[in-house]
């Protein structure tokens, strides 16, 4: 009676395969990932304790810079609409050319008067560019009225209004901002910040603490 | 797994015939696998991380028919303002005689000492940012209010009589 012989595979597993799927991968994350375009203007962005993500969808973001200037970011969705409105609000003839133009702008950052040739000055000639900003004061307050705009625009829409301020940004910029959005009927706003840890041992701490022991009962 | 497989050559050929060895065009993939999965861990984290977050703001409606106003207990509310260079005044009650000194980390002690010593629904914090503050201090005290579990809060412009001390005081204290 003799053993059936178990015959030994080799272990060597071939690894070619698995290396196509890895590189395929790396190479769909690659393209994929959209990096962070480089910003016309620069904003540090002030730390909260806040962890909620700032929503990306029909959002209309207003910007505050270091030296107290204004400007006005929208998403795709909202912006042919806003532009539309603003234009038939202000009575300013404009061609579809100029549309286009306007939709392919990154952001909104020159009085009214100036912004058909603002939207023309390609992405990579911005940073060379001087411009004001968007007024916002008292005696041309014309941040108000694309707020005003947008509002008309986003009719049944629920908009999420932003704030994205400058950590070096004086306070009565960002005052003026919230008068503006206060001036449409607009109470509530989204800053945007980046995270910051919550410090130990503070009452939102231990709440947090305990919101976590909570959802996760030790096991018996 | 490091293979080099070399086969021996078909046998004796007899003296004077020279034997070609053969290598194997096999290279091991393992480390370069491992390099591919690293980098796609890397991507996959990066993509996510991006997202900005952002800390909700609600402001009042600005009333002026006086039963809409808020009150406030003199003896629940605490006054909080932002000076210039990253200073904090503040006082208790209603009189800015009483004003005092604080930086941005000592602050989160005094509002903690006065919610404890406090009723809850008496418990009042205004902040007033003057105009030289900036954003950033303005965020981080709404975010102290977070931290400290503060429920009542607003943020209101200083009075004339107020923004004139705080300026008097950072010119005695040489603040720039």
């Amino acid at each position: 009676m003799g053993r059936a012989k178990i015959k030994r595979g080799s272990t060597n597993v071939d690894m070619t395969a698995m290396c196509d799927v890895a590189f395929l991968l790396l190479t769909f994350f690659i393209l994929a990932t959209k990096f962070k375009p480089s910003e016309a203007v620069e904003i540090v962005t002030p730390g909260s304790v806040s962890n909620k993500h700032a929503p990306q969808k029909d959002a209309f973001t207003v910007s505050i810079d270091k030296a107290d200037r204004v400007f006005i970011n929208m998403t795709d969705e909202i912006k042919g609409d806003v532009f539309d409105e603003m234009m038939s609000e202000r009575h300013m003839k404009v061609t579809p050319e100029d549309r286009k133009y306007f939709l392919e702008a990154g952001f909104i950052g020159v009085p009214l008067s100036q912004l058909l040739q603002f939207i023309r000055v390609p992405t990579d000639e911005l940073k060379n560019t001087k411009f004001t900003g968007v007024p916002a004061d008292s005696t041309n307050n014309e941040l108000q009225a694309w707020i005003g705009a947008a509002v008309a625009a986003g009719q049944g829409k629920k908009l999420n209004f932003l704030i994205k301020g400058d950590d070096a940004a004086k306070y009565p910029a960002f005052s003026g901002v919230i008068e503006a959005f206060k001036k449409n009927d607009i109470y509530k706003y989204n800053l945007v910040t980046t995270v910051e840890d919550v410090p130990e041992g503070s009452e939102l701490f231990k709440a947090n603490l305990k919101a976590q022991q909570s959802e996760t009962p030790p096991a018996k | 797994m490091a293979e080099m497989e070399v086969k021996s050559g078909g046998g004796h050929k007899g003296p004077g015939v020279k034997k070609s060895k053969k290598k194997s065009t096999r290279v091991d993939l393992t480390p370069m696998v491992d390099l591919g999965f690293l980098l796609i861990t890397f991507f996959i984290f990066t993509t996510t991380m991006a997202q900005p977050t952002a800390m909700n703001l609600n402001m009042p409606k600005d009333t002026d028919k006086p039963d809409e106003v808020n009150k406030v207990k003199e003896s629940g509310s605490l006054t909080l303002m932002l000076g210039k260079g990253n200073v904090v005044y503040y006082y208790f009650g209603n009189d800015p005689a009483t004003m005092q000194t604080t930086n941005y980390k000592d602050v989160r002690k005094i509002i903690l000492d006065k919610k404890k010593s406090t009723p809850v629904d008496d418990l009042f914090v205004i902040i007033k940012p003057d105009k030289d503050a900036t954003y950033k201090n303005a965020v981080d005290m709404l975010d102290e209010m977070t931290i400290n579990d503060i429920g009542r809060y607003a943020m209101v412009n200083p009075t004339s009589d107020e923004y004139n001390k705080i300026q008097q005081t950072e010119k005695a204290a040489g603040v720039q």
